[in-house]
Formats: C-alpha cells, sequence, structure tokens
C-alpha cells in the first residue's frame, strides 16, 4: 500500500493526469475538485502529503495550509501548485507553512519527485 | 341653456380614427414575435448546455487515453502494450468524428499550457501523429480572421514548424490580430524567424508585442541570436528601435558607431534607446555626439544624455556642463547638469542654497584668529609673525599676498610640528578668506601703516584689467566678443565723471614715496582697446578751446620724486579738474560731473526707461536728434529697442493712420473686458479730449452695439466741449496769452521735444511725469 496523496485541484484535466501519474508512482490518490471535499476528507482522514492548486473554489489552497497547521494542528507536508507570476501567494503560503512549491506548467515527473522528497524527510 | 363663453373647450388638436382590428394584430404579431424570441433563446441555450456537457463527457473519455499516451514507457508489461495499441486504435476511430477531433485538439491545447518536460514534448509529438495540426492548416485559409487568428495559434503552440511557410504570409495582414499572431509565430517556430520578421516587416511593432516577441526569444532553449545590429539600417523605425532593445538585452556590442549616429535620429525613443545602449556599453567615443546633440534634444533626452555623459564623461566634459549650468533653465536639467558635473568630479558643485555668507561668522572668525595668533607667539619663540605679513603687504595683488604669506606660513609653521592644527586653521582660513577681510586682519595686527597706493581700497573704481591677467586667462578674453569689448572699453574710459570717496584716515595715512611700478599693473589697459578708444573732442570750459581729448592715462608721467609732477596726469590738460591729484603730500580727487544739459538728458532717460513704454518712441527719436552726447544717445537707443518690441508694434503704432496710441486709454481698453470697456468709454467722456477721438472712432467702428452708442455719445460730448474750449482759448488769448499752457490741447504735430528742462508740454501721460520729476530734481539741484 503505497502513501496517501491528496490531490486538490479544480482542473479537471490536470487532475486526472496527475492522478494517473502519481498513481502510477505507487502512490494511493484522493482527488477533490474543490475545498469542501477538501475540508470534509481533511476532517476524515490525514494523508501523508496534501497536493493543492491555490486558486480553488470556495476554499483557496492558503486557507488550505492554515487551516491544515493551525486548526488541525498537523505537520503533514503541503506542496502548492501555482501559476507563474503568483509570488505573493507563494509566499503567503509559505509563511503559512507550506513545505515545496511547484509553478504551471507541471512536469509530473518533477511532482512525484518533489513528493517523494517531503515524504522521505 | 347658455354655456358662458370661458367654459367654452375647442379641442385643438383632433385624433385620426383607429381601427381596432389593426390593434388586436399588432398585440398578436409582437407577442408571436416574443414567444419566438425566449424559445430561439432557450434553443441555443440548451444546445450550447449540451455541448458543454458532451463536451466535457468527451474530455473525461479521452483524459485517460491521453494519459496513456502520456506516460506510456517501453519498459510496460506486455498488457500494458496492447492496451495502449488498442487505445491508439480506439482515438482514432473516434477522431474521425469532428466534434470529438475539436475536442481532442481541445484536451491536447489545455494540457500543453500545464505541462512542461517530457510530457509536454510528447502531448505535441500525439497532436502531429494524430495529424490534428491539418484542421489547423485549413482554418488558415478561412475568411473569418478569428479563425485565422486561432489556427495560427494553434500551431505555434503545438509548434508545428512545418506551419513556418504558411504562417509567414501573415507578417504584413491588414488584420492586426492575425499579424500580431504571425510575428510571434514566426519568432516561436523558427530560429531564422526573427531575421525574416526584423526584414520583412512593414507595420509597427507596439511594446506589449516588442515585450511578447522578446519572451519568446528568451525562452527559445538554445538560443543564439543574430547580430541584431545588422537592422539598425531599418527605414522601419520601429525594427530600429526593436533591435536596440534586443542588442541591449543580448550585449551586442559590436555596432559602436551604428548606435552613436543613432543619437541623431529623429525618433526620440531610438534616441533614449541609443543612449541606453551606449551608456550599458560604455561607448565613451560617443561622447562627442552626446554634447552635439545636446542643444536639439527634448528634455527627457536632455536628462538621458546627461546621464549618459555622468557614466562615460572625465573631467574634460566639466566646461560643457558649466557652460549648460549656466544656460540652462529648466530646473530638473539644471539639477541634472549639477549632478553630473559632482559625479565626473566630486564635490565641483558645493550646496549655494540657504548657506549663510562670510560675513555672518565675521566675529567667530576674528576671535579664533586672534586666539591663534597670540598661542603660537607664544609658543614658538624667534618667528615674527607680523613682519613677514607686512613685507609681504607690499606685493602688489592680495590676492598673491594671501597665497605667499601663507606659504611663509607653512614654512614656518612645519619647522615645528606641534604647531600643525595651528597651520590646518591658517590654511583654510587663508584660502578662504577675501581680500577685504585680509586688508581688515592686516589694519588689526599690523602698525598703521600704509606703504603704497594699492592700500586703499578702490575696489569701487571699475575694473582694469592688467596684461598678466589678461594673459593669464586668455580663454575668457577670447570668449568675450567685440561688443562686449567695447562695451567693457567704454566702461573703463568713462569712469572718471564718478566721484572718488576714500576714507579719512586711509587718506591721512597716504605717503608721497612712488615708483613706477606702484601703478602700472593697476592702471594698465589692454593694448586692443585702447586701439579702439575714439578720440573724443571736448570743449574746455574755461578757455573754450577744442582739445582732442584721449581717454588714455600716461603713466610714465608719473613721478614720485618729483613734487611738481606729483600729481597723475591724464594727458587731458584742457580737462578743468584733474580726476586726481597730489597736493602737500596728500592724494585728491576731484569730481567730473557731466554737463547739467546731458544729465538732464539720462534722468530723462532713465525716467523713461522705468515708466515708459512703446509710446515715448518718438521723444526718445527726438532725444536722440538733438543730443550729441554719447551717453545719451547711446542709452536712447537702447530704450528704442526695448521699447519696439512692446506690443502694439510701433510700427503700426506709430503709423500716419493710427493715432490710437495718442490716447492713455488705449491699451487699457484693448486689454479689457467687455464689461471694463463700458465703465473705460465712460470715464474717457468724462476726461477725454482730442486725443481720444481716434479711439472712440475705432470703437464705433468695431465693437458692439452697446459699446458703439457709449462711445458715440462720449465722442459727441467730447467734440462739444473741445468747441466750446476753442472758443473760450480763442477769446482769452486776445486777452491773455499769458495763461495760455496749452497742456492738454496741443496737437500732435506740434509736440517738439524741447530739451529735458522744458518738456512740461508733453503729449503723452509720461512726458507730463517726466516734467514733473525734472522740476523735482532741478528743485533738489538748486
Amino acid at each position: 500500500m503505497g502513501k496517501n496523496v491528496l490531490l486538490a485541484d479544480d482542473d479537471q484535466l490536470l487532475a486526472s493526469l496527475l492522478n494517473f501519474r502519481l498513481k502510477k508512482g505507487g502512490y494511493t490518490v484522493h482527488h477533490s475538485v474543490n475545498g469542501k471535499e477538501v475540508k470534509e476528507y481533511l476532517e476524515n482522514t490525514m494523508p501523508d502529503i496534501i497536493v493543492s492548486d491555490i486558486m480553488m473554489p470556495y476554499f483557496s489552497g492558503i486557507e488550505l495550509i492554515d487551516y491544515v497547521r493551525n486548526e488541525l494542528k498537523s505537520n503533514t507536508p503541503i506542496i502548492i501548485i501555482s501559476s507563474a507570476g503568483n509570488e505573493q501567494n507563494v509566499l503567503t503560503a509559505f509563511e503559512l507553512g507550506a513545505n515545496d512549491f511547484i509553478t504551471k506548467p507541471v512536469s509530473p515527473t518533477e511532482l512525484l519527485v518533489r513528493i517523494a522528497r517531503e515524504i522521505n524527510k | 341653456m347658455l354655456i358662458p363663453p370661458n367654459q367654452i373647450k375647442i379641442s385643438i388638436i383632433t385624433a385620426p380614427e383607429f381601427n381596432l382590428e389593426y390593434l388586436w394584430w399588432l398585440t398578436i404579431l409582437f407577442f408571436v414575435l416574443s414567444v419566438i424570441y425566449f424559445v430561439g433563446v432557450f434553443i441555443i441555450r440548451n444546445k450550447i448546455t449540451l455541448n458543454n456537457s458532451r463536451t466535457k463527457d468527451k474530455k473525461v473519455e479521452f483524459s485517460p487515453m491521453i494519459n496513456e499516451f502520456l506516460f506510456y514507457e517501453d519498459s510496460n508489461t506486455k498488457e500494458e502494450k496492447m492496451n495502449y495499441l488498442n487505445l491508439k486504435v480506439q482515438i482514432r476511430e473516434l477522431i474521425k468524428n469532428n466534434f470529438d477531433r475539436d475536442v481532442l485538439t481541445e484536451v491536447l491545447l489545455d494540457l500543453r499550457k500545464d505541462l512542461s518536460g517530457q510530457s509536454q514534448f510528447v502531448l505535441i509529438e500525439l497532436y502531429k501523429d494524430l495529424g490534428l495540426h491539418h484542421d489547423a492548416y485549413k482554418k488558415l485559409g478561412s475568411r473569418k480572421w478569428q479563425v485565422v487568428s486561432s489556427g495560427i495559434l494553434e500551431l505555434t503552440t503545438m509548434e508545428v514548424d512545418e506551419s513556418y511557410g504558411l504562417i509567414i504570409k501573415f507578417i504584413n495582414h491588414r488584420q492586426s490580430t492575425i499579424r500580431k499572431q504571425a510575428e510571434i509565430a514566426v519568432v516561436n517556430l523558427k530560429e531564422e524567424g526573427i531575421k525574416y520578421y526584423l526584414d520583412n516587416t512593414k507595420f509597427k511593432i507596439a511594446e506589449w508585442q516588442q515585450l511578447k516577441l522578446l519572451d519568446v526569444l528568451r525562452h527559445k532553449p538554445n538560443y543564439s541570436p543574430p547580430q541584431f545590429g545588422l537592422w539598425l539600417t531599418s527605414t522601419n523605425t520601429h525594427v530600429v528601435l526593436f533591435s536596440l532593445r534586443l542588442i541591449k538585452y543580448y550585449s551586442q556590442n559590436d555596432a559602436e558607431q551604428s548606435i552613436i549616429t543613432l543619437l541623431k535620429h529623429k525618433n526620440r525613443d531610438i534616441q533614449a534607446e541609443a543612449i541606453e545602449c551606449i551608456k550599458d556599453f560604455h561607448f565613451s567615443n560617443a561622447l562627442m555626439t552626446l554634447k552635439l546633440v545636446y542643444s536639439k534634444a527634448s528634455h527627457d533626452i536632455k536628462i538621458a544624455i546627461l546621464d549618459a555623459i555622468g557614466e562615460l564623461g572625465t573631467k574634460a566634459e566639466a566646461s560643457f556642463l558649466e557652460n549648460l549650468q549656466l544656460t540652462e533653465r529648466n530646473f530638473n536639467i539644471k539639477s541634472k547638469v549639477i549632478g553630473t558635473l559632482n559625479k565626473i568630479d566630486p564635490e565641483r558643485v558645493l550646496p549655494t542654497k540657504n548657506i549663510s555668507t562670510a560675513d555672518f561668522y565675521d566675529v567667530e572668525f576674528d576671535d579664533a584668529m586672534q586666539e591663534e595668533e597670540h598661542s603660537i607667539i607664544d609658543n614658538h619663540e624667534g618667528i615674527i609673525l607680523h613682519d613677514d605679513i607686512i613685507d609681504v603687504s607690499t606685493e602688489i595683488d592680495n590676492e598673491t599676498i594671501a597665497t605667499e604669506t601663507k606659504k611663509e606660513m607653512s614654512d614656518i609653521f612645519k619647522e615645528d610640528t606641534t604647531y600643525n592644527e595651528t597651520e590646518e586653521v591658517m590654511n583654510e582660513e587663508f584660502v578662504n578668506e577675501e581680500k577685504t577681510e585680509f586688508d581688515a586682519e592686516l589694519q588689526q595686527n599690523d602698525v598703521k601703516k600704509i606703504n603704497s597706493i594699492e592700500d586703499i581700497d578702490l575696489s569701487f573704481l571699475p575694473h582694469i584689467k592688467d596684461e598678466e591677467a589678461l594673459e593669464e586667462k586668455p580663454e575668457e578674453t577670447e570668449a568675450v566678443d567685440d561688443n562686449d569689448q567695447d562695451q567693457e572699453s567704454e566702461e573703463e574710459l568713462t569712469f572718471n565723471f564718478l566721484p572718488f570717496v576714500i576714507e579719512e584716515d586711509v587718506f591721512e595715512e597716504v605717503t608721497t614715496s612712488y615708483n613706477d611700478e606702484d601703478f602700472r599693473p593697476l592702471f594698465e589697459l589692454d593694448d586692443e582697446l585702447l586701439g579702439e578708444v575714439p578720440e573724443e573732442t571736448s570743449i574746455n570750459p574755461i578757455d573754450n578751446t577744442s582739445t582732442k581729448m584721449a581717454h588714455v592715462f600716461d603713466w610714465s608721467t608719473l613721478d614720485s620724486e618729483n613734487e611738481e609732477q606729483n600729481k597723475v596726469v591724464i594727458d587731458t590738460a584742457d580737462l578743468a579738474e584733474p580726476l586726481i591729484s597730489f597736493e602737500n603730500d596728500n592724494l585728491c580727487f576731484a569730481a567730473n560731473f557731466m554737463p547739467q544739459e546731458e544729465l538732464d538728458a539720462m534722468v530723462m532717460l532713465e525716467n523713461i526707461s522705468e515708466l515708459g513704454d512703446c509710446r515715448e518712441l518718438i521723444l526718445l527719436y527726438q532725444i536722440i536728434e538733438k543730443n550729441s552726447s554719447e551717453v545719451v544717445i547711446e542709452r536712447a537707443n537702447e530704450l528704442i529697442q526695448k521699447f519696439s518690441y512692446q506690443s502694439p508694434r510701433p510700427n503700426e503704432l506709430f503709423s500716419e493712420d493710427n493715432n490710437l496710441a495718442e490716447s492713455v486709454f488705449t491699451d487699457i481698453y484693448n486689454l479689457a473686458d467687455y464689461e471694463t470697456k463700458l465703465m473705460l468709454i465712460g470715464e474717457i467722456k468724462k476726461v477725454g479730449d482730442e486725443k481720444e477721438i481716434d479711439l472712440l472712432e475705432s470703437v464705433i467702428q468695431s465693437e458692439s452695439k452697446k459699446l458703439v452708442k457709449k462711445a458715440t455719445e462720449a465722442l459727441e460730448y467730447i467734440k462739444s466741449q473741445l468747441l466750446i474750449l476753442d472758443d473760450k482759448t480763442k477769446s482769452t488769448s486776445d486777452e491773455d496769452f499769458i495763461l495760455n499752457v496749452g497742456f492738454e490741447l496741443e496737437s500732435n504735430n506740434s509736440i517738439k521735444y524741447k530739451g529735458t528742462v522744458s518738456n512740461e508740454n508733453g503729449s503723452t501721460l509720461f512726458d507730463q511725469l517726466c516734467s514733473m520729476s525734472n522740476s523735482l530734481y532741478r528743485k533738489k539741484d538748486g
């Protein structure tokens, strides 16, 4: 049984592709398309790593980090996916406790490496 | 029943009869149209929703297939390979349908934006492998610009290099969206695309487009840029500008001369970009051209040039900048000039604003000096400081004295290392001190002796340069043009009317021991200037003989040993009073006043200068005619020149047809608004005379009805008053012509300049003011 990865991204195509790649890389992936689903999932289960897009409906990636770090008091590694030129959000994410970030366009292989690194820390 | 008349209602508008049946038909028609509209909206909306839903489903259907394709590896198991082949067959079947093809293309384009690395490469290959780029080719042939544009975008995104030949045709397309899309595609698809584009584009390249093109080039892997200097000769100024920016970005410094030449380009953006390049590449050869183009450059370019000079320049540019400091009027540029000066030569220009003058610190300075000197005398035996200073004080030039004394003192102080601090203080003080301060110091410290005429403060006298000074500053002498030289010589030669003022105590101390050497440098005139001095004939008031007066001081006649000759002989034997003389070992100065008439004329001219305007031109011409004094004529000419530039132009104003200038109201009237004009006409009516007739007539001819009416009234009134006054004048002139002053009613033709003394009958308001001034002056003069 591989490590659990929570993939939060509203872009179905990209999420599907990353999901496919992560599964192929041996991870168990749970995909959520919006913040609500993420929150519901996290209330019940804490994954080994969270990969989240910054821009999501209902519950942004920044809010997600805040929720995990301050409300759930969890140290689960969080990797943020952001668009290029969104540096301010990335900085905020790091301030709130994000572990890593990756900018779009995403290289699935690179993401896999980063996930592995964060889990193995 | 009889209806009262006020209750009878007459219908003014009668409505036409309308067939109600038409109204019903119209209502039905509108209702049907509304239904059709809403049904149409509903159908189209549903169709779009259905289409979106289908597309979404198809995307979900295609997504795993694409994932399989993207992450297929040769190391996969046999089953996976079989699955891959089945998917390939399946997807080929699917894309036979146009809708499916479009959806698949859309999916691949979306993923292309989100993916990078190997996945992206595979995705592009899949796009080409499935032959989806042929659909994009078809789009290029469309008549709709948006379809063509989307086709170019698709081919660019999927990096279909084969489409390069098709897209370059759109480089100069009239539709800007297609053109811009094609520009990016051409630059993106092939490395030589930028060359083709810069060679062929005929259109403007917008700033945003330049950024996008630069971004494309920047992200091209392993890109080796061409020498963009080749396009600096392009006839398209936008290409030149873009090339300059690319040159700067890629640091291509092999086009130095071309870039320097572009400083002279008419386009400001190109100039500015060329300056930036010059600055970045440190092209110091451009300094001459930078200075050359400066004068004709705009403010922004001037600042950029100054910035570049600051970066590249050396102290050799200081003179250029100092000239600019004097000539530039714009605050920003002037500040930049000073900044640049200080940049190339730090602290060349010191702060001047809100800095207290040296006088402010006089007290503190003197105290400090005295304390310092006391400490020197106390601590250093054998040094007679004052004697040294006194010896030096006999030197001619006080500045030289200061320098030499400073040197001597420095030498003395160097003997004792304990006086280092004192030396510093003294050095600073001597450098900064002015001549007068130095004299004052001498008087304080020295015995009250003045050994030569140089000890008398003659700074109030006009400045006369000695030969040495002229030799020392050849540049300054050359810079002075002929006119300035003339002026200077005149200044030098006409100072003798100034009274000499000298302090009594200094006067008493003058001794009789004079040498030729004492006088020569101070009074020697420049030979060139002397050569230009015209000889002047003057009348001796004593014997009324006419003699030629050369404005040359014959200093050779000065002999200190001979008391009889102990006078400053000015080769003006006919002068009533010599300018300087020595009597009983005393230096005597005599004032040489102007002739009274000349003085009056000068006073008159100064009054005109202060109060007059272009209406005084006639008077000024008359003064020139009447006076022979060069000073007066010169001053009058200056004023004529000054007033000639005033509006209205004197030629128009004083033409035979224009008598408006006679009226003092003309100027005010011309500048006034409507209400003020009305008031002015009222005033003219009250106080006006025949001089206002022309003005009123001009008003009647040109102005509005109300003004015309009022002007007519005023004119009639003035004329009637004039008739009455004429009658009275005739009658009184017969009886008592002594009372006839002819003050206001004298016609213009009769105005003649009667000398400055008798100018009471002037034609203008100013004449009257002048006459008052003259009378006051005469009263004061006794």
